[in-house]
C-alpha cells in the first residue's frame, strides 16, 4: 500500500465500487470472532482442560487389569460373559468420562462469559464504539447468544473427540507395546459413534434446557449497573428464602432446582426406564449402546422445556432493549 | 437532501437538572460545524441525542430519519466518535481493522493502515499497551477510513498533543472533508478550529445562545478596543461584554455598523473563542 492511496480524498467512484451493506451472516461471523479475542477463555479453559487430561494419560499408568476389580463387570449373569461387549461398554463409558471435565470446564467459563458479555462494554465504555458501527443491537446481542449455546458446545463437543482419540491412541500404544491389557481395548467404530450421537443429543437437550438460565444471566449483564454476579445470584436466593419465611411453601426453591438439574433426572429416568426396574441396561443389551436405550424423542417433547425456551426468547428480547435504549456511558 | 440535522424542541432532564432545555436548530449538508459550550452544557447530550445514544423530548431528523427509530439504518450513514479512549483494553490493533473492516460496508482498510503507518502503532500491540494519545490516533484512524455521510465528534483530540492535533485537524479538512460530507464537533480547545468551522453553535444550560455561519458572524459582531477617553461613548452603544486589557477596553458589539464604531477605536471581528467567552460569561452575570 502506499501512502497516496492512503491520503487521496475519497472520490465518488471508489465509495461507488465498495457494496452498500455486507451479508448479515458475514457480521455475524465477524461479532461471533469478536467475542473469541475478547474472551479467550472460552477456547483456552476446554482445551486446556483437554490437555491436562491428555497429559496425565501419558504420565499416569495405571497397569493391567484395570477393570477387572469392579465387581458389578465380573458379577454372575454380567456383560463380561461376553468379553466384546463387556470391552465395548467400558470403552464407552470412558469416552462418555473423558468429555465430563471439558464441558464442566465450558460451563464454569460460560457463566462468568454471559455474565460480563453485556456488562464490561458498558464498565470500559467501550459500547460507544461497537456502537458507532452500523451492527445493530439485535446482531449483538444473538452473537453473544450463539457463542454460548452453539459455537462453544459444538466446539467442546469437538475437543471431546479429540481428546478421546489422543487417549486412545496412548493406551493403544502401550497395548501394543503389551504393558497394558483387557477387555476394553477393541475398537468398535459402531458403538463410538452411537455414543458421540448420543453425547451430541444430550448436549442438545442440554442447551435447550438451560437456554432460559443462559438468557437470564445476558439480561442481567445488560441491566446491572454494576456487580452482575451480586445481581444474578441473589434475587433468586432471597426469592427464594422470603418464600420460605414468609408462606412457608417452596415453589420457587423447586423451580430452580428443576430448571437446574431437571433435565438430568429426566435423562436418568427415561435411560432406566427402558431396562428392566433396578436392573442395570447392559444385562439386557449385550450389545451395549446408550443411544438405543434412552428415548430422546420424550426428553424433546417435554412441555417444559419449550416453556423454558419460550422464557429464554422473552429475556433476550428484554436483553436486546435493554442495550438498545439503556445509556449509562 | 436539504438538512442533514433538524432538531427542534430538544428536552432533556437528569433529575431536576434541564440538559437540554428546548435544544432547535439545524445544520446543511457540507457544513462543519462547530458546538461550543462549557462543561454541563448539554453538548455531549445532543449529541448522543442525535445519534441515537439516549432518550429525549422533541422532534429530530437526522439525514430525514428519527434517531430514536431507525438508529440502525442511520449507522450506515453516520459515524461518531463519543469520547476518545472507549476502545476495549483487550482489542488489538489488526483485529480492530479486521472487525470494523468486516462489518462496515464504507471502511476503507487501506487508509486506515496508511493513516497508522504514519503513527508509532504497531499492529499486533493491544489497546491496553498504547499510550492515551495513541488510543487517539488509533480511533481516529479507524473512523476517519469511514466513508460517512455526517461524522459527529465529541472531543475528537482530547489527550493529544498539540503536534496531533494539528496533524488531524488538516488530514479532517483536507484529506476527509468533501462537500457531501457534515462535521458536527464538539471541542475545548476552540481556537485550535476556529479556522475549520463554517458555522457554531454555542450552547448553555441546554439552551442555544448563538447559531450562525462563521461568514455571518462578522457582520453581526464587532469588537472594539478603545482607549480610557472614549469608554464612555462606547457604552452608550451597549456593548454585551468588556474586558480591560493594559489600560485599553475591549467590548464587544452586536448588531452595529462599523461606521458607529470605527471611529471611537480599533475595529476587529471578534474570534470564536473571544465571542464564546463574552457569551458565556455574559450569561453567567
Amino acid at each position: 500500500m502506499t501512502d497516496a492511496t492512503a491520503e487521496g480524498p475519497l472520490t465518488a467512484e471508489t465509495v461507488a465500487s465498495r457494496p452498500a451493506t455486507i451479508p448479515a451472516w458475514q457480521v455475524m461471523v465477524a461479532l461471533i470472532r469478536r467475542e473469541f479475542w475478547e474472551h479467550r477463555a472460552l477456547w483456552t479453559a476446554p482445551l486446556v482442560t483437554g490437555a491436562l487430561m491428555v497429559l496425565s494419560t501419558l504420565l499416569v499408568h495405571m497397569g493391567n487389569n484395570r477393570w477387572g476389580t469392579f465387581p458389578v463387570f465380573v458379577g454372575p449373569g454380567s456383560a463380561s460373559a461376553d468379553p466384546h461387549a463387556l470391552g465395548v461398554m467400558i470403552s464407552s463409558a470412558r469416552q462418555i468420562g473423558v468429555s465430563m471435565p471439558l464441558y464442566l470446564a465450558a460451563v464454569v467459563t460460560l457463566f462468568f462469559y454471559l455474565l460480563s458479555s453485556l456488562y464490561d462494554e458498558r464498565k470500559d465504555r467501550s459500547i460507544l464504539f461497537w456502537k458507532s458501527l452500523p451492527v445493530s443491537d439485535t446482531a449483538t446481542v444473538l452473537s453473544k447468544l450463539l457463542v454460548a449455546l452453539v459455537v462453544v458446545p459444538l466446539g467442546v463437543f469437538v475437543a471431546a473427540i479429540v481428546t478421546d482419540m489422543l487417549q486412545r491412541w496412548i493406551w493403544d500404544i502401550r497395548y501394543a507395546m503389551g504393558l497394558v491389557g483387557g477387555p476394553e481395548f477393541v475398537w468398535d467404530a459402531m458403538a463410538w459413534v452411537k455414543v458421540e450421537a448420543f453425547m451430541l443429543l444430550v448436549v442438545t437437550l442440554a442447551v435447550l434446557w438451560y437456554a432460559p438460565i443462559a438468557a437470564y444471566l445476558m439480561v442481567i449483564s445488560a441491566f446491572a449497573r454494576r456487580n452482575a454476579f451480586l445481581w444474578a445470584v441473589l434475587p433468586p436466593v432471597i426469592l427464594t428464602v422470603v418464600e420460605r419465611i414468609a408462606f412457608g411453601t417452596r415453589y420457587v426453591n423447586d423451580l430452580l432446582l428443576y430448571r437446574l438439574g431437571g433435565v438430568w433426572y429426566d435423562l436418568w429416568n427415561n435411560f432406566r426406564g427402558h431396562g428392566v426396574p433396578g436392573s442395570p441396561f447392559w444385562k439386557q443389551h449385550t450389545y451395549p449402546s446408550v443411544f438405543d436405550v434412552v428415548s430422546f424423542r420424550d426428553l424433546f417433547m417435554n412441555v417444559d422445556l419449550w416453556l423454558g425456551l419460550i422464557v429464554a426468547a422473552a429475556l433476550i428480547y428484554a436483553t436486546i432493549r435493554t442495550r438498545r435504549y439503556r445509556d449509562d456511558t | 437532501m436539504t438538512t442533514m440535522i433538524e432538531a427542534r424542541g430538544l428536552t432533556k432532564s437528569f433529575g431536576a437538572k434541564r440538559a437540554l432545555d428546548g435544544v432547535t436548530f439545524t445544520v446543511a449538508p457540507g457544513r462543519i460545524v462547530g458546538l461550543i459550550g462549557p462543561n454541563g452544557a448539554g453538548k455531549t447530550t445532543a449529541l448522543k441525542a442525535l445519534l441515537g445514544l439516549t432518550s429525549f423530548e422533541g422532534q429530530l431528523q437526522v439525514m430525514g430519519r428519527d434517531p430514536r427509530a431507525q438508529r440502525d439504518e442511520l449507522m450506515r450513514d453516520v459515524c461518531f466518535i463519543a469520547d476518545v479512549a472507549v476502545l476495549p483494553r483487550w482489542l488489538r490493533v489488526n483485529q480492530a481493522i479486521e472487525f470494523v473492516a468486516s462489518v462496515h460496508p464504507r471502511f476503507d482498510r487501506a487508509r486506515a493502515e496508511g493513516f497508522l503507518s504514519k503513527t508509532d502503532i504497531r499492529p499486533r500491540s493491544r489497546v491496553r499497551e498504547l499510550s492515551k494519545g495513541m488510543v487517539t490516533q488509533l480511533h481516529l484512524a479507524l473512523i476517519l477510513a469511514i466513508d460517512a455521510r455526517l461524522l459527529v465528534l465529541d472531543e475528537p483530540t482530547l489527550g493529544l498533543d498539540l503536534l496531533y492535533r494539528r496533524q488531524f485537524y488538516d488530514t479532517l479538512l483536507n484529506d476527509y472533508f468533501t462537500a457531501e460530507r457534515t462535521i458536527l464537533l464538539t471541542t475545548h480547545q476552540v481556537e485550535e478550529i476556529e479556522n475549520l468551522l463554517s458555522d457554531v453553535l454555542f450552547i448553555n444550560h441546554g439552551r442555544v445562545t448563538l447559531d450562525s455561519s462563521v461568514e455571518a458572524l462578522g457582520q453581526r459582531y464587532a469588537q472594539l478596543t478603545v482607549g480610557a477617553d472614549q469608554v464612555a461613548h462606547a457604552r452608550l452603544l451597549k456593548p454585551f461584554f468588556e474586558r480591560e486589557i493594559f489600560g485599553r477596553t475591549v467590548m464587544l458589539f452586536e448588531g452595529r455598523s462599523p461606521q458607529e464604531l470605527g471611529r471611537l477605536g480599533e475595529l476587529r471581528t471578534p474570534s470564536i473563542a473571544d465571542l464564546f467567552v463574552a457569551k458565556m460569561q455574559g450569561a453567567a452575570a
